[in-house]
């Protein structure tokens, strides 16, 4: 199976510049249905579902591999050029802003542009660093995980799948919009909130946007001040927006922001 | 129907706010911004923060720290695209730390141009559920195990089996014990290889076979016995059996086995060597305690003889030196250690039971009075004896030598105990042991005589107590005791119908208490007492046929005869005698040992004799007691017993008082 077909990967627009989307830890490529239509009259969109999400092929999931954010960049490496993508533009929202960092420092050639959304390379405080999460609040999430099956109860959650009783039920998790394999995104998790990606700020050349919302419980904005001042030239924006996905919550920010930045070039 | 007025709008309304602040659910609204501007009562209560609290708050504030982390990456873009959430399990954070497990549905609500009013947000205690799911996860979770293990041994059961035969096979082949499945009645059906290397049978040879051919034949009716009680109840305590060997030598087996599904099931150690080092220890054993006593005998006879042989030198010397009046106090010495002797070898007997008792009706007072002086020079100075008697003492049937014997022997262990000195006292007493007294004593209940003896010795422990009656126990060194000086008494006292029992602690003494039982009658005068100076002597040439196969004997009682007056016929077995017998020579009394050559002992030749002589007087005299012969004491009436060696006045009284008895008999109509 190619890897375009593994990710489940959509493509849409007519631009000569591929704009790849990255989903991040939680949802698949339906985060940005509200999002990359709005580039299609200029750029060929790409979306794609990490292995483990949405539509992607679960048989492909290495537990190895994916154990750290480098299985992921490896992939968005391997299906940009699977799709010869290269000076695109790369849209990552929360830990795949991240997956992008090291993708572009494992193939410059991809993209020109990186457009991070809500971006933490690092979520546990270290010294003077803020990641928005003590050491034992991340330890706290891992054992939860463990034991729990966080959302659909554990337990209820494959009754529910064949549950004739209950069809909306099983409706909304076959076809939800947040698709994750139960397993995959106890994996995933631990890979995300573990990762220390701080280092790996330092020697990209692409141009960067970070955008920041307020509030955001994931990654509070010294997270995304502190991106902002380790990527040399660098833009930042703060949107007038709350949480953590401002590409549902502020579409039509997001959308402005990243076109701003996309003009600038 | 019923006209709806503003009276009964207001009733409505406060319906619908009971309803919305005290539903089974919590309720919350939240601002497009996703703070919440309305909660009920019931989440109030649930979470503990009053609705003030809570208004301006987000919905995931009071979430865990897992569930805030998964409702901002999962359950609040879905209620983005979807509109709605529904049973979203999170656990809430109340205000005072714990936890409440819960169910959320969460709903966008939009006006008319589709912009969001507000998020209407559900929330179900989900307690019970949780639990419910924890125990349902926990039973899958076994059950998977359970599975797995199945299916693991479904995978290996076939290997298992094979190694569990294979290890089965083998301990019946290695095991160093016969094994056996036999048939209820005992034939073999299977048997190991051990068969063959410890008796050498094959296997075509013993199965079908019973186990009663080759079983040896004095331990047969046992084993027989011992299978028979097998197919009721396990065989646990060994069986012990002789099982031929192929060679015709039998080896010794402990069996134990079960039967179980119409089989036995047995296994046979041998023990034949056991058996073997069990019966040389044994012999080993009696080996000891005959040198323990052969010693302590020797030991006793050579001081007698040394008295004896040293007694005849000294009146040979006397004698040639022509001191005839010194040769009374040798001959006196010589006498007292012969009786020592014949009363060691009385006590010999006693201990084996087998002595001849001659009991009479006995005034213990006297006797105990009479021996005292000799026990006071026996243990000499430094111990004062001092003995108690009882006025009003009842007789005692006894054997009154052998109560002077043991006497002797209480009061020279009571010496012997007290090395620097002491004390002894012997006490007589009359005893009326009722039914309480007679079981702390272990003796039925009755009249009884005591005889104690108490020293103020050393003492014994009680390990050491509970042995003195053994046989060959002794504290002595060897060669200085026999080790039967209890034990004798012991057999003494118990042959007379009475007890012995002691009462020693480790430096306070020893008691000793002879129990004999009360004789309910007369004392007859004791006939020792005649000398030989008034022996009496015949006058009418009465005629005594004496039966002895030892000549030096037969001698001595010719001389004693011819030496009263009377008549000897002389014959050296039963035959002889009794040809006499039954011939017409005139015969007033048959003087004959019992252990006689010649087809007959002395009591059968006595009992054919007086087929043709019924009023034969008879004068049993034995060196030991062939009691069997002798009717166990219980003799007829004209027979007597007089043991061996018998000082020569009593050997004369006896005699001459059964030929007086008979004549007075004779002389009655």
């Amino acid at each position: 199976m190619s890897a375009i077909e593994r990710h489940n990967t959509k493509q849409a627009g007519t631009g000569k510049t591929a704009m790849v989307f990255a989903h991040g830890f939680g949802c698949d490529q339906n985060m940005w249905r509200c999002v990359a239509p709005s580039f299609e009259d200029r750029y060929r969109t790409v979306l794609f579902d990490h292995v483990g999400a949405g539509g992607s092929d679960l048989s492909a999931y290495d537990p190895t591999k994916y154990a750290s954010l480098h299985g992921y960049a490896d992939d968005v490496v391997e299906l940009s050029r699977a799709l010869g993508v290269t000076g695109g533009v790369f849209v990552g929202h929360s830990v795949s802003a991240m997956v992008g960092i090291l993708a572009t420092k494992k193939a410059p050639e991809l993209f020109d542009a990186l457009v991070l959304v809500c971006p933490s390379p690092r979520y546990i405080d270290d010294a003077d660093y803020v990641g928005g999460f003590s050491r034992v609040q991340i330890e706290e999430l891992l054992d939860f995980l463990d034991s729990n099956h966080m959302g659909w109860s554990q337990a209820m959650a494959p009754t529910i799948m064949g549950n004739a009783d209950r069809p909306e039920l099983g409706g909304e998790l076959t076809n939800s919009f947040c698709r994750m394999n139960p397993d995959v995104a106890k994996r995933f998790a631990r890979t995300t909130f573990l990762a220390d990606n701080r280092d790996d700020l330092q020697g990209v050349t692409a141009r960067c946007l970070v955008i920041q919302c307020s509030e955001d419980v994931i990654a509070p904005q010294e997270v995304g001040e502190y991106v902002h001042r380790n990527l040399p030239g660098s833009e930042l924006v703060l949107l007038d927006a709350t949480g953590h996905c401002p590409n549902l919550s502020a579409p039509e920010a997001t959308i402005a922001a990243i076109e701003a930045f996309l003009r600038g070039r | 129907m019923e006209k709806v007025t503003p009276n009964t709008r207001a009733q409505d309304t406060d319906d619908l706010e009971d309803l919305f602040e005290n539903a089974p659910c919590g309720y919350a609204s939240a601002l497009p911004n996703g703070r919440l501007s309305k909660v009920n009562r019931t989440l109030s209560i649930w979470t503990g923060y009053s609705a003030e609290q809570l208004v301006g708050r987000r919905f995931l504030d009071l979430l865990n720290i897992a569930g805030k982390i998964y409702y901002e990456t999962h359950f609040a873009p879905l209620l983005r695209m979807q509109g709605f959430f529904n049973e979203v399990a999170l656990d809430l954070v109340r205000a005072d730390g714990t936890t409440l497990p819960v169910l959320v549905n969460a709903v966008v609500r939009r006006d008319d141009s589709d912009d969001i009013r507000f998020i209407r947000i559900t929330i179900f205690n989900a307690s019970d559920r949780r639990r419910y799911e924890h125990d349902l996860l926990e039973a899958r979770r076994t059950a998977d195990q359970a599975t797995a293990a199945l299916q693991d041994l479904n995978l290996t059961l076939e290997a298992q089996v094979a190694k569990r035969t294979a290890q089965r096979d083998r301990a019946w082949r290695l095991s160093q014990e016969l094994l056996v499945v036999a048939l209820p009645d005992g034939i073999f059906e299977s048997v190991n290889p051990t068969w063959n290397e410890l008796l050498g049978w094959r296997d075509e040879e013993l199965l079908g076979a019973s186990f009663v051919e080759r079983t040896h034949p004095d331990d047969l009716d046992a084993a027989q016995a011992a299978l028979t009680d097998i197919l009721t109840r396990p065989l646990t305590v060994p069986h012990e059996s002789r099982f031929r060997h192929m060679d015709g030598s039998y080896r010794w087996f402990a069996w134990t086995a079960s039967f179980e599904d119409g089989r036995i099931y047995a296994s046979g150690r041998d023990i034949t060597v056991e058996r073997e080092q069990a019966d040389a220890l044994r012999q080993s054993q009696k080996m000891e305690a005959v040198g323990q006593l052969t010693g302590g005998l020797a030991h006793d006879f050579n001081n007698l003889l040394a008295g004896i042989s040293g007694s005849l030198e000294m009146m040979q010397n006397r004698m040639q030196q022509g001191r005839f009046q010194d040769v009374e106090r040798y001959v006196a010495v010589a006498q007292g250690a012969s009786k020592r002797a014949a009363a060691l070898t009385h006590r010999l007997l006693a201990f084996s039971r087998r002595q001849t008792l001659d009991p009479k009706p006995t005034d213990v007072n006297r006797l105990v009075a009479g021996m005292h002086e000799m026990i006071q020079l026996t243990v000499g100075p430094g111990i004062p004896v001092d003995v108690v008697g009882a006025s009003g003492l009842w007789p005692a049937l006894v054997d009154p030598p052998q109560l002077e014997n043991a006497l002797l022997n209480l009061c020279i262990n009571g010496r012997d105990a007290m090395p620097s000195g002491g004390r002894i006292t012997i006490e007589i007493a009359n005893r009326w042991l009722d039914a309480r007294a007679a079981r702390k004593l272990d003796m039925p209940e009755g009249q009884y005589l005591s005889l104690c003896v108490t020293d103020t010795g050393t003492g014994m422990p009680p390990e050491v107590v509970a042995r003195v009656f053994e046989p060959f126990f002794t504290t002595k060194p060897i060669g200085e005791g026999t080790g039967l000086g209890l034990s004798m008494i012991y057999g003494f006292a118990q042959q007379s119908g009475g007890q012995v029992r002691i009462h020693s602690k480790v430096g306070l003494g020893s008691t000793v208490c002879i129990y004999l039982p009360r004789h309910s009658g007369e004392v007859d005068v004791d006939d020792r007492t005649a000398k030989l100076a008034v022996l009496p002597r015949s006058v009418q040439g009465e005629t005594v046929l004496v039966v002895d196969d030892e000549p030096s004997v037969r001698m001595l009682v010719t001389d004693i005869l011819e030496d009263l007056g009377y008549t000897a016929i002389e014959a050296g077995d039963s035959a002889a005698g009794l040809k006499v017998l039954q011939s017409n020579v005139r015969i007033d009394l048959l003087v004959t040992d019992v252990g006689l050559p010649g087809g007959m002992n002395g009591r059968q030749m006595a009992d054919a004799a007086r087929v043709s002589r019924p009023d034969l007087q008879v004068l049993f005299v034995t060196g030991y007691a062939e009691n069997a012969f002798l009717g166990n004491g219980h003799l007829a009436s004209g027979m007597a017993v007089l043991t061996k060696p018998f000082p020569i006045e009593t050997m004369a009284s006896r005699i001459r008082s059964m030929i007086e008895g008979s004549k007075a008999k004779a002389r009655r109509p």
